[in-house]
């Protein structure tokens, strides 16, 4: 496995390749002539970008560390055991607000992120369509239906990594944080306290089902994470899609990343339930150092997708209220419908940000744009050569 | 000045679809063409033009400019790829502002799909599947230099003029030798946009 990086932009730095495109070329992560071009299409100075995205970063990730403090007692519940997590979280929410701010300051996106929430706090779905919005959120981030339409075994798998790290989460992120406290007075068995914030929520007998799926929890969620990220790594060595132009720092590692915390994870219930502990000590640190690196990792390479992934619902919210007052708009010349009014208007004004100067040609549909550019280049350019 | 890549000439396009087929075969979307064979005046001409993504240089890859995840990558030899997967969420900005009319979209599966130079083929030195059927050679793959030997006087174009841009791109077009570096009409003879009339 690669080693943690050390400053924020080091995975994709070291990528042989570059991803372009005006959001690339805003934080300074691009080579060769695309940056100046995309930056100087994005129309912004890539430093004040980037200050501004420090700042985003910082402001978060003191928050968090408030959220901590506070949240654990003035840290009376904070197990110092769990130190290197609750860092690695700070990171993380230093590295998603920052990776954030750059990404939405493009044009594309920022005019995503206002169509996105305009619509939702539009008159039209107030009206018209107000249970689009829990829909979506449950078809396109829940259930991932889209997912399926691609393959059925891509959509399983995927759905058991996703679950199962929502599980994991959501059991060790109050953990490490020290908002989560069990305690009992009688050491094991009935009596067992579960709270938040110092607050009790439940109580519970530790012998019984519920007691066993408390305290197996990640147990269960590396269940379900490995054979997920194993199909998807038989996939990338198997499946020759797949395989073209994958690159090992943004495909491979964070699945093996993903299998090695869960398997090192089980391993340590097996030790601790069947070998009294042995080797408990080399796999704890092997579990904490692969679960920081992904933590860390989680802003800078592939699973950034879980950040971006809600910008679908933001688009379909979009073009779907569109939709509900009949703006649909057609190509100029065959009268195919394109997309709704809005979208084809909101697209203009993308390509106007970028100094794109044709963004008219939006206005027809992608064959009229190649049967109109094939005319004139036999009528004008070949026209000897009929 | 250009590496190897694809020179289209629509003048020796047949229109049998041999490129369409071939490009079915392609690893990075396989069973499925990127390919468009457009037959630009059916009926009254047997006139066809195959398209394949022009892989823009400047402005750089307009259709991953506009892409709102980030999801469409340049490799660092120019190569414009199609949609990660994991990033995509659908929106067919790529598809309605690329000038050239390229990316492909499955809306239900919300993924952009786009030829990729068969990424898989010409990282190692190979032709594109199309380039290797084509039976005219209006699909032809190599340097200009070699284009040229098997072409005495050829002359090819990489730049476009769209409204008031013109796009450089990686994929040239065969011009006649008087026409040498004429930029290519971009198309759109538009009467109007929004009511306005556009014709100079
Ligand atoms: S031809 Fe279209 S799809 Fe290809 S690089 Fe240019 S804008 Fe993108
Ligand atoms: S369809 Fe996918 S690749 Fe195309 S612009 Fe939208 S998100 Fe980007």
């Amino acid at each position: 496995m690669t080693e943690p990086p050390e400053e924020p932009a080091a995975p994709e730095q070291s990528d042989p390749v570059t991803r372009t495109g005006a959001p690339a070329g805003t934080d300074g992560r691009n080579q060769g002539p695309a940056s100046a071009v995309a930056a100087k299409a994005a129309g912004i100075v890539p430093r004040s970008v980037n200050a501004r995205a420090a700042l985003a970063g910082v402001v978060v990730s003191v928050l968090l560390i408030l959220a901590i403090v506070l949240g654990s007692r003035l840290l009376h519940n904070f197990d110092s055991a769990l130190l290197p997590y609750a860092v690695a979280t700070v990171f993380l929410a230093f590295g998603v607000a920052y990776r954030y701010t750059v990404w939405i300051s493009a044009p594309g996106a920022r005019r995503l992120l206002t169509r996105g929430w305009g619509s939702l706090f539009s008159a039209e779905n107030f009206r018209k369509a107000p249970t689009a919005l829990p829909k979506m959120i449950a078809t396109y981030l829940g259930f991932q239906k889209f997912l399926g339409a691609r393959s059925h075994a891509r959509w399983a798998a995927h759905q058991l990594i996703f679950w199962g790290c929502i599980l994991a989460s959501l059991i060790t992120f109050p953990l490490t944080w020290g908002w989560f406290t069990f305690t009992s007075g009688s050491g094991s068995g009935p009596g067992y306290e579960m709270r938040i914030w110092g607050f009790k929520i439940l109580g519970f007998d530790s012998l019984n089902i519920l007691g066993w799926l408390m305290f197996h929890g990640l147990d269960i969620a590396a269940v379900m994470v490995i054979p997920g990220a194993a199909y998807f790594l038989w996939r990338r060595m198997k499946d020759r899609g797949a395989i073209t132009g994958q690159r090992f720092a943004y495909d491979m590692v964070p699945l093996l990343a993903l299998i090695v915390i869960s398997v090192t994870g089980l391993l340590l219930t097996f030790s601790s339930l069947f070998l009294h502990g042995g080797g408990y000590q080399f796999l704890a640190i092997l579990h904490m150092v692969s679960v920081v690196f992904t933590l860390i990792y989680i802003p800078f390479g592939k699973f950034f997708h879980i950040v971006q992934r809600p910008a679908a619902v933001g688009m379909q919210l979009f073009k779907y209220t569109g939709r509900q007052d009949d703006q649909v708009f057609a190509c100029r010349r065959c009268e195919e419908p394109i997309d709704t009014g809005p979208y084809v208007e909101n697209l203009r004004g993308t390509m106007r940000d970028l100094d794109l100067g044709f963004d008219a040609w939006a206005e027809y549909c992608p064959r009229c744009k190649r049967v109109l550019r094939g005319s004139a280049y036999l009528s004008q350019v070949k026209k000897g050569f009929k | 000045m250009m590496g190897r890549t694809i020179f289209i000439d629509p003048g020796r396009c047949i229109g049998c679809q041999a490129c369409v087929s071939a490009c079915r075969e392609c690893d990075s979307h396989r069973g499925k063409s990127m390919i468009h064979l457009d037959y630009t005046d059916e009926g009254s001409s047997v006139a066809s033009l195959p398209t394949v993504c022009m892989h823009c240089e400047d402005p750089v890859a307009p259709c991953a400019e506009v892409c709102p995840a980030d999801a469409i990558l340049v490799t660092a030899d120019g190569v414009v790829q199609q949609a990660d997967t994991t990033r995509c969420i659908g929106c067919a900005n790529c598809v309605n502002a690329c000038p050239f009319g390229v990316p492909k979209i499955d809306l239900q599966a919300k993924l952009q799909m786009k030829c990729n130079l068969c990424y898989d083929r010409t990282a190692y030195g190979l032709a594109p599947m199309c380039a290797t059927v084509c039976p005219t050679g209006a699909l032809f793959y190599g340097t200009l230099e070699e284009l040229q030997a098997e072409r005495p006087g050829v002359q090819v174009a990489d730049t476009f003029v769209f409204g008031e841009s013109e796009v450089r791109t990686g994929v040239a077009m065969v011009v006649p030798a008087d026409r040498v570096q004429w930029p290519v009409p971009g198309g759109l003879p538009v009467v109007e946009i929004n009511g306005k009339d556009v014709r100079r």
